[in-house]
């Protein structure tokens, strides 16, 4: 990067299913405000405001005009950004280079979804090409369901190893005040909750969320002048699959699929051989708990096929070597527009040491976070304490 | 003081948005063949040799203009499926599928993609699994449309049992 990028402030809301005290302008500036009042900045001192969510779930194009007030952008430069449930992290991505290219020293980036308000289900029909295979495409379930009956036949994992992931999330949410879902579940609770798509119980799925995110990016001297605790974006990267032709409908398959490019290339830049080891934390993006064992393996956390393993070796748990959403995740918490910014905001959390009940018991350095989009692109943000890192 | 609960106000709305896509130039060549003459056809990338389907002008990994028609045989095999139990709406008619019901996507022998349809098995875990071999069943001539659904769905071929069972 040309210039180093910093997050110097951020602030969520609490989620929750029901909003009805707030339309989404008051939701949105929960957020705003708690982002402000963390970098101990006013909306005054913003450059730029870029803001995302999913088009079309809350019934409204055009968001950032109708969240203006509510946002900060009025008067000032703003873009809005909508690349589906990868949107809070390419948010921050566009912000990172407003910031590192030097157009910008100071960006409020948001993310956001009020899901009660529209037919998501319906909306996301529309990810589907509309004229091959959208009769099928009318929920996310059934795509996370033929994922998890692939993963099983290739590997030989049982769906006690899904309900284990269910629970390490649930369990960890209740250890967030933000989280949605702050279940006191046992896999026997996953493995009896209600069959929505074999092999995907109700507690396998992410909940629909209301909530959002925001964060404040800077440039180095506006960091190291205005913020005691800067957590900086090391590297950033994206990558798009083929539609169509390319899945984990296919777990085995050989062909470079986006989530095992897109990290190889962010540990070439960053020189990691070993992630587990170079990353204290992580923060992936788990809609369905079958997602969360996939990332493992793509993520080159473990061998192909093991990633079942890892889970039943508790690796992955809030105190084990590597743990992976201490937050409570995707699976606890799915306000979509902002929940890959809520990956970034939570890590940027971890290795400030601010994280409260859910931070994990051990140093934290570095960390990495994962986006989807569709399931067929990802975002994925690099964060370190120190520059020279 | 009694505590008095407050009243938010929620306002429903319906919105119906009629969309009439246009299926272009390589499609439209798969659709007709498919409705008239009940064959699928699917582009081979001149580079990479990938059998593309459904078939586009472009090969996104080699950047160059898919050219061959390739016909498939209409029978592969099952490389992922789920037992649907939700109501899950048909956004193309915005119809319910009846629950529950089998789909899953199966690799026509020879394609390098995978094709989703329904699979005329038993929502039973016991009939239906990953390898299994299926053939399409489509609809009668004369009957056909000119899309997906000329395709009723896969039927499982006969005997075959699921591995291990």
């Amino acid at each position: 990067m040309k210039r180093n990028v910093a997050i110097v402030g951020g602030g969520q809301t609490y989620h929750r299913a029901r909003r009805h005290d707030v339309d989404q302008a008051e939701m949105v500036n929960e957020a705003v405000r708690a982002a402000l009042k963390d970098a101990g900045m006013t909306m005054d001192e913003m450059d730029m405001v870029v803001l995302g969510n999913m088009e079309f779930f809350e019934g409204t194009h055009m968001t950032d005009c109708w969240l203006v007030h509510a946002t900060g952008a009025y008067g000032r430069q703003g873009l809005k950004i909508t690349t589906g449930g990868t949107v809070g992290a390419t948010v921050v991505c566009a912000g990172a280079h407003l910031v590192a290219s030097g157009l910008c020293d100071r960006v409020l980036c948001i993310g956001f979804e009020k899901q009660e308000e529209g037919d998501t289900g319906a909306i996301l029909s529309g990810v589907a090409n509309p004229l091959w295979g959208r009769s099928m495409a009318g929920a996310a379930v059934g795509y996370f369901a033929m994922m998890g009956s692939s993963y099983m036949a290739a590997w030989g994992a049982k769906e006690e190893h899904s309900a284990m992931v269910a629970v390490k999330a649930r369990q960890n949410a209740r250890k967030n005040k933000y989280a949605h879902l702050k279940l006191d579940i046992t896999v026997e609770d996953v493995l009896n909750s209600r069959m929505l798509a074999w092999p995907i119980r109700m507690l396998d799925m992410c909940p629909a969320s209301n909530g959002a995110c925001a964060v404040i990016l800077a440039d180095d001297k506006t960091a190291k002048d205005r913020c005691r605790k800067p957590v900086w974006i090391r590297a950033m990267e994206t990558a798009h699959n083929e539609q169509f032709e390319l899945d984990w409908r296919d777990v085995k398959t050989k062909r470079p699929i986006f989530s095992k490019v897109c990290a190889g290339r962010i540990y070439g830049k960053l020189g990691v051989s070993d992630p587990k080891t170079y990353f204290d934390v992580f923060e992936i993006y788990e809609p369905a708990t079958w997602a969360e064992l996939v990332w493992y393996e793509d993520l080159g956390l473990c061998g192909p096929g093991e990633g079942f393993r890892l889970i039943e070796e508790g690796k992955t748990n809030i105190d084990g070597p590597i743990p992976v959403n201490p937050s409570g995740g995707v699976l606890s918490t799915n306000c979509i527009g902002a929940s890959a910014m809520l990956r970034v905001w939570e890590a940027a959390l971890q290795i400030r040491g601010d994280a409260g009940g859910h931070q994990v018991p051990k140093e934290v350095r570095r960390a990495l976070t994962t986006a989807y989009g569709g399931t067929n692109w990802t975002v994925m943000i690099a964060l370190s304490g120190a520059l020279d890192d | 003081m009694t505590a008095r609960e407050t009243e938010w106000i929620s306002i429903p709305m319906t919105v119906d948005v009629p969309y009439r896509f246009a299926a272009g130039r390589y499609l439209t060549k798969t659709l007709t063949q498919l409705r008239d003459n009940g064959r699928i056809f699917a582009v081979e990338c001149p580079r990479c040799r990938r059998i593309q389907l459904p078939p586009r002008i472009v090969c996104a990994q080699c950047h160059v203009r898919n050219g061959r028609w390739v016909e498939l045989p209409l029978e592969g095999t099952l490389v992922a499926f789920t037992i649907m139990f939700l109501p899950l709406t048909d956004p193309t008619t915005g119809k319910p599928h009846e629950p529950p019901f089998v789909y899953g996507s199966v690799r026509l022998d020879g394609c390098d993609s995978v094709l989703d349809h329904l699979i005329h098995a038993e929502p039973d875990r016991g009939k239906v699994w990953v390898g299994m071999r299926c053939r399409v069943v489509l609809r009668p001539p004369g009957e056909r449309v000119g899309d997906l659904s000329d395709i009723v769905h896969f039927e499982p071929l006969p005997d075959q049992s699921r591995p291990g069972s």
